[in-house]
């Protein structure tokens, strides 16, 4: 080795020359071309089958987002005006209260409707770029049309979601990828409801009943994205969704003759998507319809939260305002952020229907308490509402306050009893009584018996109250009822005036001038 | 290509070369080296194998450092501690005094507006270890985090690595021209740190150790009385009863003791604990190769919540000239950091990602809290960080043919560990590890050659190229509640046949791994004309080419140059008074780097299905999905490299001899065609688009004074004197697409205006009764904000656009959260053997807003919400300001009147502080110089640091505000601290 070297030292200008060698480096723009690892370029993209398949779960992803979002999904439809009261958080307190301009950061931020644009612009580009991935063998063409008829349902779905909350939105239908941010006008709400129906019913026949189901025309791929029919359950939208959506945008136009269409084609079908009406234990069940998963098809259009996927969260779930310690439910939080007061509670469960499973008072037991499965702690001055409460998995204990219960915009018994709203509305008081009765007899209570003395439209929207207790129903079909009923003056005018939407966010305003608020929150 | 980058490789290359050059010559010491080599006269020095573009007089350099008896004889840990105050046009920020936590250096301003974490880490000046450009904890490890308060891993300041013992000098480089030689990592400014090298001559050895203490801080604690009392009024005048009946139970109930007994939770909290060093270096060998070892501890601590860090160096340089013409030189240096981090809830929580019922707080009561602090004997909360740089430089100069050439890297590592148990977290435990590290290589070739022209004139011409590669990556994993308190680890199943081969047993782990590479090429000519010394004139042309850069806009060229004027030598020549008179004057443009991998391919897709505080969510029904990146903001093509563009004017004085020295220089920075993103259109699905075009000027004038007012003489008397001092003003010239002003959360930019302005509405006091509150003549309507009528109780904000409503139109710019002036003065008064000096520092013209204030008055809103901003840690029994001054608005009004973009919150932060006084003994001096053989200096001192401060700010501490001006009180207290120490050479 010595050697080696003295001989080296003697010539140094040699391995001088070489240790040059070592240091340079040929600097070439090869060098700098590295690939992001936590990115998807441009480039390439839209040509897999694979690419398809994250475009598609990207949507359903970001419309998750838009109503998980600081619980939104509630404080849009559940609170205002609602039966649930604020315990002491003044921005919830404000929300109830309709005060929607109060200047609260919650307010801000749910009155920002971004999120729902995202969907949107998601969808559009998925549907202008989709084509792309036919390049893949695999991507076949059934894939491609269930692909394309999903993003226009859920961008419909989307702009249906908003139209509600916000009334005129600025209706947008193509991507206008490449950096082109137009600020847009608002779009008159009928017209935007009527794009959504539209799409709705183009993109219903391509929908299936059920995803990697029974399907012996082969009109839809088998085996969609290498899962089967118990993996998908009714996770993306299905036939019966597009129509339960299209019952909806109609039952919001007060057009009820096509409510009772679509949604007696959904009630008649229903068993082709395996949805069923379920038992009020499954109802409040840990394990039950709230959590998805485990063969629970009905979830007719909603969004999960599934635990060993890793999707477990704090916030995006009723929970983490309704729930609080209880004696057989110990939590460290002591008192919920809402909760129904007890002379609401009573109100809305009547013991005139008999013995309601959800809630009542048992009589033949010493007028005691007996049923709890909606609320715990009724003896104290804050009951909980625990009617959903799958915390960590829909494990039994409270102590770890993560959540994994599904936002379910619509079920068989919504869709039922939304049946029944439009056959009374259009005055078919028979039908639309033995509807109601379906939902009321599987919960235990009494019949009504069509008659001179029964409001069938009062009955009809206090069941939606009670059924629909903390699913972000209650202030729509408010909305709703006083349009059919049009008999409190307060809320004709809200209606009259556009004070049934919310105000826009100041950062939407900001960011477009172009966007008007809302005449009644100027 | 690309594994000849991996650190193995180059670690093995390294190796492999100072094999080669040190072989024959290390082992040849003993024998002594042939005869005619001894002849020589050549002496092996340092080299770092890199040339900075100087062409200021010597002295700039002494203006431009923090001074020696500064840097090692006090007990500071890190090198932004040991910049503060030093030198002007540097301004640290210090956000908490707990040791090893993060601090900010700026130099000459900001070059944009301090939005989030990812513009604080682009906005700050780059630093150099014997020119090796140190690689930092790259922001983007927040992308997965819930809340950016601290960095996931061990967040440790990585420059809490330099060892002041083991520190030659620091010097801040601002010269436009020498950063342009420096490339685009200096494009904020450089702070070059040169090691104590190896050097030839009989073997030395120098030992240093300080051992002290640092003092409990003199606080103000207070029980639930207090808070009560000061929640009353606010009851009395406004609560209606049902606000009554939630009225706090902490508050409710005044005989318990736990929350109404004594406050005395401050004497575990607080605490006066140990400070020390020790550090030793050994340096010898000959003329021909020598070298050095240097080894050192210090362990720094906090006085507050049993902070600390410890730190462990070893470093080790070799210089050989293995041949009249060559100089090899080469470092390797290693060091450890250990850090014990603060306990606050708050940055537990925010790693935990769970917020529990904060609805009772911790107690002021010393026997609860003790039993709480006893909980975390259970957890742990390891944070090591393992530094490694090292260099080997070679230069030869051959007659008039110079090169240098060198290959260098930094590589760091951090990890940490955290477990803690289930009574920490309402019955759930956690346990966490990060593993991560940044890693970077830079090589770099240069080559010179000097022509003479004749007539006194020379032209040297340079080509220089340099590659630098960048590694950043972390692996990230966390789960809740395993089995019991004592499983710490995730069990796999080891079974492979069994369907749950690897998964885990007992909970579900979350894993978050993320890699980000970069590299920057680049290429350099200079060419100097000189005339007889008297004048110099350089130019240099570079082109800087980016892995972060489009393909089409990868390479970025850019044109620099300078001139410095001898002035003394052409006018002056024999003035007696006047020593040295220059003129430097220097322009450069030099490329920005974007320290993000996400621009490079233009329009992307990524993970984005979170929401508020769900950032991490990344499937849907179990399946990954991906989007364009709405929450992150549109990124198109074209995106071109951002520069800047500086000027610096400077004129250097000396005077009798240089005994008084005089840095003036006025500088002007524009920071051009910088990405932004811009909001657009929410209709779109996007927050913004990134688009460039911010450009950002920074101007103002350097001062720097050296003075010996009495040199020392005879009489053993002497007097130095040194000041510096920085006025720095920025402006926003311009938004991406000729905006005029944009809207940014809750910042605005307007153009024309400060780039750290708070944006706040104007308080002008109370309504007291409705009928105060103004109507709008045409409407009938009351002021609102935002809509909200406003009522008694409700602040009374300035209608600025007099639309009777009161919102975004009515906030004004105001304030400045970048002080316009700091600097620093201090003194050396020595006589014979003692020396006494003392260092003042101040940050003038400077505003902070107080949201501690605001969220404590805010008290029904902080505590109803639960979220993180709820959480009371035990300094919520401390009184950190007066909050009586501040009106008793009605804290359960709509319109939230203690909401914290206002003016009543927006404080003076000026201050002045007395940061050390030190005294020094040379007992060598003291028995008369020269007498001892054995001792070549012993030097005792005695150094108190953070001595006191002048302030009208109202909290504790105006240092302790977070980068974007916000003074939330999470601060730790920078501590007063007393250090004995002994400085030894032998």
């Amino acid at each position: 080795m010595t050697i080696v070297f003295l001989k080296l030292s003697t010539n140094m200008k040699v391995w001088l020359a070489a240790a040059l060698l070592i240091f340079s480096v040929s600097s070439c723009n090869k060098q700098l071309d590295l690939k992001s690892s936590h990115q998807a370029d441009e480039a390439g993209h839209w040509t897999t089958y694979e690419d398809a398949r994250s475009g598609l779960i990207g949507f359903y992803g970001l419309f998750r987002a838009a109503v998980a979002d600081n619980n939104a999904h509630w404080l849009w439809g559940e609170l205002r005006d609602g039966d649930f009261v604020s315990v002491s958080r003044p921005d919830l307190k404000a929300v109830v209260e309709g005060n929607l301009n109060a200047s609260f950061p919650l307010i801000q931020s749910i009155t920002d409707w971004r999120r729902f644009y995202a969907v949107i612009n998601a969808c559009n580009l998925f549907i202008e770029r989709d084509s792309g991935c036919l390049a893949d063998k695999r991507y076949t063409d059934s894939y491609y049309k269930l692909d394309i008829a999903q993003a226009r349902a859920v961008r419909a779905f989307a702009y249906f979601y908003m139209v509600r909350i916000w009334g005129d939105v600025p209706l947008i239908t193509k991507s206008n990828d490449g950096g082109n941010f137009d600020a847009l006008t608002r779009t008159n709400r009928d017209v935007v409801l009527s794009f959504a129906e539209q799409e709705l019913i183009a993109a219903a026949p391509n929908l299936p009943y059920l995803y990697s189901g029974d399907d012996p025309d082969q009109l839809f791929p088998a085996n969609y994205y290498g899962a089967t029919q118990d993996t998908w359950l009714n996770t993306p939208l299905t036939k019966l969704a597009a129509y339960a959506l299209l019952a909806h945008i109609a039952a919001w136009q007060g057009r009820y003759i096509d409510v009772a269409v679509y949604a007696g084609y959904i009630v008649n079908n229903a068993q082709k998507s395996n949805l069923a009406l379920v038992d009020v234990n499954t109802l409040v069940d840990p394990n039950g319809l709230f959590l998805a998963g485990n063969g629970n098809y009905d979830q007719l259009i909603g969004f999960n939260f599934i635990k060993s996927n890793g999707e477990t969260s704090t916030s995006g779930h009723i929970e983490q305002l309704t729930l609080a310690s209880t004696t057989l439910f110990p939590m460290s939080k002591q008192l919920p952020d809402i909760y129904v007061p007890k002379d609401s509670i009573a109100h809305i469960f009547p013991t005139s229907n008999g013995i309601d499973q959800r809630f009542g008072v048992d009589t033949n037991t010493n007028a005691n308490l007996n049923y709890t499965t909606y609320f715990e702690n009724y003896s104290a001055a804050i009951p909980v509402f625990k009617k959903i409460r799958i915390v960590d998995g829909g494990s039994n204990s409270g102590q770890f306050a993560v959540y994994n219960s599904s936002i379910i915009f619509t079920r068989l018994e919504e869709i039922k009893l939304l049946y029944a709203e439009s056959l009374a509305a259009l005055g078919q008081v028979d039908q639309a009584a033995q509807q109601l009765n379906n939902v009321r007899n599987n919960r235990g209570i009494n019949s009504v018996i069509p008659g001179p003395n029964v409001n069938l439209i009062d009955e009809i929207f206090a069941e939606r109250r009670r059924e629909l207790m903390g699913e972000g129903w209650r202030w729509y079909d408010l909305v709703r009822y006083n349009k059919l009923k049009r008999n409190n003056a307060a809320f004709d005018d809200l209606i009259d005036k556009g004070g049934i939407y919310w105000p826009i966010a100041q950062s939407v305003m900001n960011s477009n001038p172009n966007i008007v608020q809302n005449a009644y929150w100027q | 290509m690309i594994n000849l980058f991996t650190l193995k490789n180059v670690l093995k290359r390294l190796l492999l070369i100072l094999v080669i050059f040190y072989s024959p010559h290390l082992w040849a010491q003993s024998d002594s080296l042939n005869k005619e080599e001894q002849k020589d006269t050549i002496i092996a020095v340092g080299t770092d194998g890199v040339n900075v573009e100087v062409l200021s007089p010597k002295f700039n350099h002494v203006l431009n450092s923090v001074q020696e008896n500064y840097i090692n004889s006090q007990p500071y840990i890190s090198l932004q501690q040991m910049l503060k105050g030093n030198v002007a046009g540097v301004y640290v920020q210090e956000p908490s005094g707990e040791p090893g936590s993060a601090q900010n250096i700026f130099v000459h301003g900001i070059s944009a507006p301090l939005l989030n974490k990812q513009a604080l880490f682009d906005d700050q000046a780059a630093v150099y270890l014997n020119g090796i450009p140190l690689s930092m904890d790259n922001p983007f490890a927040y992308d997965i985090q819930k809340y950016d308060f601290n960095r996931i891993g061990p967040a440790t300041n990585l420059l809490a690595a330099i060892d002041p013992n083991n520190v030659q000098s620091i010097e801040v480089i601002k010269d436009p021209l020498a950063l342009a030689s420096l490339g685009p990592v200096a494009a904020n400014g450089a702070i070059w740190v040169t090691t104590k090298n190896a050097h030839a001559g009989y073997r030395e050895i120098s030992f240093n150790s300080y051992y002290g203490f640092v003092q409990t801080p003199r606080v103000t604690s207070v029980n639930a009385a207090y808070e009560n009392n000061f929640r009353k009024p606010f009851y009395d005048k406004y609560a209606t009863d049902n606000d009554r009946i939630n009225y706090p139970a902490f508050l409710r109930d005044s005989t318990n003791v736990d929350y109404y007994g004594p406050a005395n939770w401050t004497d575990l909290y607080f605490k006066n604990s140990s400070t020390y060093t020790t550090s030793l270096s050994l340096t010898g060998g000959t003329d021909r190769a020598n070298f050095r070892f240097f080894a050192a501890n210090t362990q720094n601590n906090g006085n507050a919540d049993n902070t600390g860090i410890d730190r462990y160096t070893g470093s080790f340089f070799i210089n050989v000239a293995p041949v009249k013409w060559l100089m090899v030189s080469s470092m390797m240096t290693y060091n450890r950091l250990d850090r014990t981090r603060n306990r606050n809830i708050r940055d537990r929580l925010a790693e935990e990602r769970y917020i529990p019922d904060l609805t009772n707080p911790l107690t002021p009561n010393k026997s609860l809290y003790s039993s709480y602090l006893d909980e975390f004997g259970k957890a742990i909360d390891q944070n090591t960080s393992n530094i490694i740089q090292g260099y080997v430089a070679v230069s030869a100069n051959l007659k008039k043919f110079t090169y240098q050439g060198r290959i260098g890297f930094d590589y760091n590592e951090g990890i940490r560990n955290t477990f803690w148990p289930v009574t920490l977290l309402e019955g759930n435990n956690f346990v966490s590890n990060y593993f991560g590290y940044n890693q970077r290589l830079v090589i770099s070739n240069s080559v010179g050659y000097e022509f003479d022209l004749g007539n006194k004139q020379k032209i040297s011409l340079k080509a220089g190229q340099n590659f630098m590669a960048d590694v950043n990556e972390y692996d990230y994993i966390y789960a809740y509640n395993s089995p019991n308190d004592f499983i710490k680890t995730v069990v796999v199943s080891g079974d492979p046949n069994s369907s749950a081969y690897l998964q885990p047993i007992g909970f579900t782990p979350y894993y978050f791994p993320d890699k980000m590479q970069s590299r920057l090429a680049s290429f350099s000519g200079t060419a100097t004309y000189s005339y007889n010394d008297v004048l110099h004139i350089s130019a240099l042309v570079r082109r800087d080419g980016s892995s972060n850069m489009q393909p089409d806009n990868r390479w970025f060229t850019s044109y620099s140059g300078g001139a410095n004027w001898d002035l003394r030598q052409t006018f002056l020549k024999f003035s007696p008074k006047i020593s040295t008179l220059s003129l430097n004057a220097s322009w450069a443009r030099i490329g920005k780097l974007l320290s993000n991998d996400r621009f490079s391919a233009g329009p992307q897709y990524q993970v984005d299905m979170g929401w508020s505080n769900e950032p991490t969510i990344g499937s849907y029904a179990g399946i990954p999905g991906i989007s364009r990146p709405y929450t992150n903001g549109w990124v198109g093509y074209g995106i071109p490299w951002s520069y800047s563009d500086q000027l610096n004017v400077g004129l250097k004085i000396g005077v009798l001899n240089d005994r008084l020295k005089l840095g003036l220089d006025v500088y002007n920075k524009d920071d051009k065609q910088m990405l932004l993103s811009v909001p657009v259109a929410e209709e779109w699905g996007y927050t913004g688009a990134y688009k460039s075009g911010m450009a950002v000027n920074n101007k103002g004038v350097d001062v720097s004074v050296l003075a010996d007012v009495i040199p020392e003489s005879s009489n053993g008397l002497s007097w130095a004197l040194s000041a510096n001092l920085n006025y720095n003003k920025n402006t926003l010239k311009a938004l991406p697409g000729g905006l005029k002003e944009l809207i940014l959360g809750t910042t605005k930019l307007v153009v024309g205006e400060p780039i750290d302005a708070f944006w706040v509405l104007k308080n002008n006091g109370i309504y007291n009764t409705d009928a105060e509150v103004p109507v709008n003549p045409t409407t009938n309507q009351k002021l609102s904000f935002q809509g909200v009528p406003l009522h008694a109780g409700d602040p009374r904000w300035s209608d600025i656009n007099g639309d009777y409503v009161i919102n975004d139109k009515d906030k004004v710019l105001k304030g400045n959260y970048i002080p316009k002036v700091t600097g620093g003065f201090g003194s050396t008064l020595g006589y014979k053997s003692f020396s006494v000096d003392f260092q003042f520092y101040f940050a003038l013209s400077r505003q902070v807003l107080d949201q501690y204030a605001s969220s404590r008055l805010d008290f029904i809103n902080t505590e109803a919400n639960n979220n993180i901003n709820s959480v009371k840690e035990i300094t919520f029994w401390q009184k950190k300001e007066d909050l009586s001054t501040y009106p008793v608005y009605n804290p359960w009004s709509a319109v939230v009147p203690y909401r914290v973009e206002q003016d009543i919150f927006l404080q003076n932060a000026s201050f002045l502080k007395l940061r050390t006084l030190s005294v020094n003994y040379d007992l060598i001096g003291g028995l008369k110089k020269g007498k001892s053989k054995t001792f070549r200096s012993f030097v005792l001192y005695l150094t108190a640091t953070n001595i006191f401060t002048i302030t009208s700010f109202k909290g504790d501490d105006p240092e302790l505000t977070n980068y974007n001006g916000i003074y939330d009180g999470y601060g730790l207290p920078i501590p007063r601290s007393l250090i004995i120490g002994v400085r030894v050479k032998l």
